[in-house]
């Protein structure tokens, strides 16, 4: 545990990113995932800064937004915008409903992620988190799937613009990040990565290993499907077996890391069997290779996770103190549940981490982890030559 | 074939330029129709004014290749290698005479890969198109039904089928890539979705009722919705794509009306799976 310099990008009015009171992209899990850091004393070593984010300004969002799509959205911001007139741009639906201020918060959120990376790149901090970020679903003149504006790749092309840095934008979200890798599909300076359930049964219903990129980018687009019921071991070990090399034939500047925590066993959206081990083994492995790469240079944000009660605020607050390099105290202190558990409709946990044998072994585990395999596989013999610049003749 | 090969089949048929009909062979950019810019754009705005209904004319390539019937098989040859085409129709006086495919062309040379040996060239170049060629071709017309064409494809075992006016004089064609292609775009959603199946009784109103629950109870949309044949209990199963990354209410509203739902397939639900 080294301490390493992180920020916390924060403020609670990021919580006005909120659909309707019953949907299920809920920023009480925000609340509850700052409140956990604090109570378990993780905001407040020497070198852990917590900073506000500011707007994005327009010039930001239309690096990575058509400007019909950011004047529709302002125009839907208004109250009483109806609905039937978003549904061409993929908003006012049931997923992604309008709601009074959607365009002032989703620029906020966005700016959050831009201040994130600020800070990363101008060396203030090494690393940073901005919890309310990681929108991968929005399009360049489309929202989707819970998201309105692309924080994430509005992040990335600022860092493409001011610094020129090689990005590898890291997505583990249950979903694909459909949204990023098509706003850079032929884009070879930045690199996407999505491990997510495979699309033949989940949301978007993309993200496919022969997905690899179009025109100069052919090659730096890389999706891992993974079967329904993966567990910690495969998903895991594969990450781990799989991003060094791609990061050695890539070398990134900065890393960019989506950590929707959607994939765990508790998340009523998606069938994936993680633990909370999961994320702070995929943060300590792509620090590693930050470290080694990039100077320890990684934006970190949140993403999914429906978990909103029994699963979010622990995975983050992992990811958290796997990122600022401190380590975390099992047992979640009484105040923490007390001051929650009224509002909560489940028994909140008083562990931060699953305990071992927590989740009954998935009886087809062997079948699950040997199709993995075979992705990998496929993916490592499809696009490390291509990296690595063997299939054009260099 | 496998969902990825789907994939890859509709981004490269998305981009298909459909003002000249010709492939121009651009994966598309973003996924689905609404996309950003470059080949994904041209596509979407190609699909908002060309009518891409299951007629032979909206789905045939125009103006195809063709070749005189008493070009030499070397004419032939290099005109489906620069064209990167397997079918060519064979044409005389006007009227399309015959079909001539890749097949036919190596089954006509002396070794099996074709014009590799000089025995290959000479033969090539000194046998015309009209001894090879299949004669009397199975045509179609423009206002035929994709479903007839498919239907007349499988029957006669061809890979494609030249279109012809009612004089026969050549049109288009249309190949088993313009049918997959057609296939494509009915079996996948045209943009992010979920996938369910539903199973229907045989009756008016039993699809009816499904999409009113999700259309308009919930307001989701239906990006696309195909019924199989009636299987052997006579039942039918609509294979919905839904445009929403949480489908558990459509489930939930679709059960309750006494449906059966396989999320992402009857046989092969999650919900019930556990991974068993």
């Amino acid at each position: 545990m080294s301490a390493v310099r992180t920020a916390l990008v924060w403020d609670p009015a990021v919580t006005a990113y909120r659909f309707r009171p019953d949907h299920p992209f809920n920023p009480k899990r925000l609340d509850l995932s700052v409140s956990l850091m604090e109570a378990m004393g993780l905001l407040e070593a020497e070198h852990v800064g917590i900073v506000p984010p500011r707007r994005a300004t327009d010039e930001e969002l239309l690096r990575v937004h058509t400007p019909e799509y950011v004047r529709a959205v302002r125009r839907f911001s208004e109250p009483g915008a109806r609905a039937i007139e978003g549904w061409p741009w993929g908003l006012g639906t049931d997923d992604t409903p309008l709601f009074p201020g959607m365009h002032d918060v989703t620029a906020l959120v966005t700016g959050a992620t831009l201040r994130a990376a600020e800070l990363v790149m101008s060396g203030e901090y090494t690393r940073s988190f901005n919890i309310a970020g990681g929108l991968h679903h929005a399009h360049r003149d489309r929202g989707s799937g819970f998201c309105v504006y692309s924080d994430l790749a509005a992040a990335i092309a600022w860092i493409r613009e001011a610094h020129g840095a090689r990005v590898m934008y890291i997505d583990y979200d249950a979903h694909h990040g459909d949204g990023v890798q098509g706003i850079f599909y032929d884009d070879p300076e930045v690199l996407t990565l999505s491990i997510h359930e495979s699309g033949r049964y989940l949301f978007p219903g993309t993200g496919f290993v022969d997905e690899l990129g179009e025109g100069e980018g052919y090659g730096y687009s890389l999706n891992v499907p993974l079967e329904p019921f993966t567990e910690d071991d495969s998903w895991i070990g594969l990450y781990e077996r799989l991003l060094p090399d791609i990061a050695d034939a890539f070398r990134p500047d900065v890393i960019v890391l989506q950590n929707g925590c959607d994939g765990h066993t508790y998340d009523p959206l998606t069938h994936l069997r993680a633990t909370t081990r999961l994320y702070e083994e995929t943060v300590r492995i792509t620090c590693e290779v930050a470290d080694r790469h990039c100077g320890g240079r990684v934006v970190a944000t949140g993403g999914g996770g429906y978990a909103v009660w029994t699963a979010v605020p622990r995975a983050w607050t992992l990811v958290w103190a796997a990122l600022s390099g401190q380590r975390a105290p099992d047992v979640i202190p009484h105040a923490w549940n007390d001051r929650w558990q009224g509002e909560s409709p489940d028994l909140l946990p008083e562990r931060l981490r699953d305990p071992a044998g927590l989740f009954p072994p998935v009886p087809r585990r062997a079948e699950i982890e040997a199709t993995n395999r075979r992705t990998v596989e496929s993916l490592r013999r499809q696009a490390l030559p291509l990296l690595r610049g063997w299939g054009l003749g260099f | 074939m496998g969902q990825a090969a789907f994939i890859r089949t509709w981004k490269r048929g998305a981009a298909q330029d459909l003002d000249t009909g010709s492939h121009v062979g651009l994966p598309l950019r973003d996924l689905g129709f609404r996309a950003g810019r470059g080949a994904g754009a041209i596509a979407a705005r190609n699909a908002l004014t060309h009518s891409r209904t299951l007629l032979v004319k909206n789905r045939m390539t125009r103006d195809p290749v063709a070749v005189p019937a008493d070009a030499t098989l070397g004419v032939a040859l290099r005109l489906m290698r620069e064209h990167r085409v397997r079918h060519l129709p064979v044409v005389e006086g006007g009227e399309v005479v015959g079909m001539l495919s890749d097949r036919d062309l190596r089954l006509a040379m002396p070794s099996p890969l074709g014009m590799e040996s000089a025995e290959d060239v000479a033969a090539a170049e000194g046998t015309p198109v009209a001894d090879v060629m299949a004669r009397g071709a199975i045509t179609a017309g423009p206002f035929d039904t994709v479903e007839d064409a498919a239907v007349r494809m499988r029957r006669h075992r061809v890979g494609s089928l030249p279109v012809v006016d009612a004089t026969g004089a050549l049109l288009g064609i249309l190949t088993e890539t313009d049918i997959l292609q057609a296939f494509v775009e009915i079996l996948t959603a045209s943009g992010p979705s979920s996938r369910l199946e539903i199973s229907l009784s045989d009756r008016p109103g039993e699809l009816a009722r499904a999409m009113r629950v999700i259309g308009e109870e919930l307001m989701i949309n239906v990006n696309s919705v195909m019924v199989t044949g009636r299987d052997a209990e006579g039942r039918k199963t609509a294979v919905v794509h839904l445009g929403t990354i949480d489908p558990r209410e459509a489930i939930a509203a679709l059960e309750r009306t006494g449906a059966r739902v396989g999320w992402p397939s009857l046989e092969n639900d999650l919900r019930r799976m556990e991974g068993a």
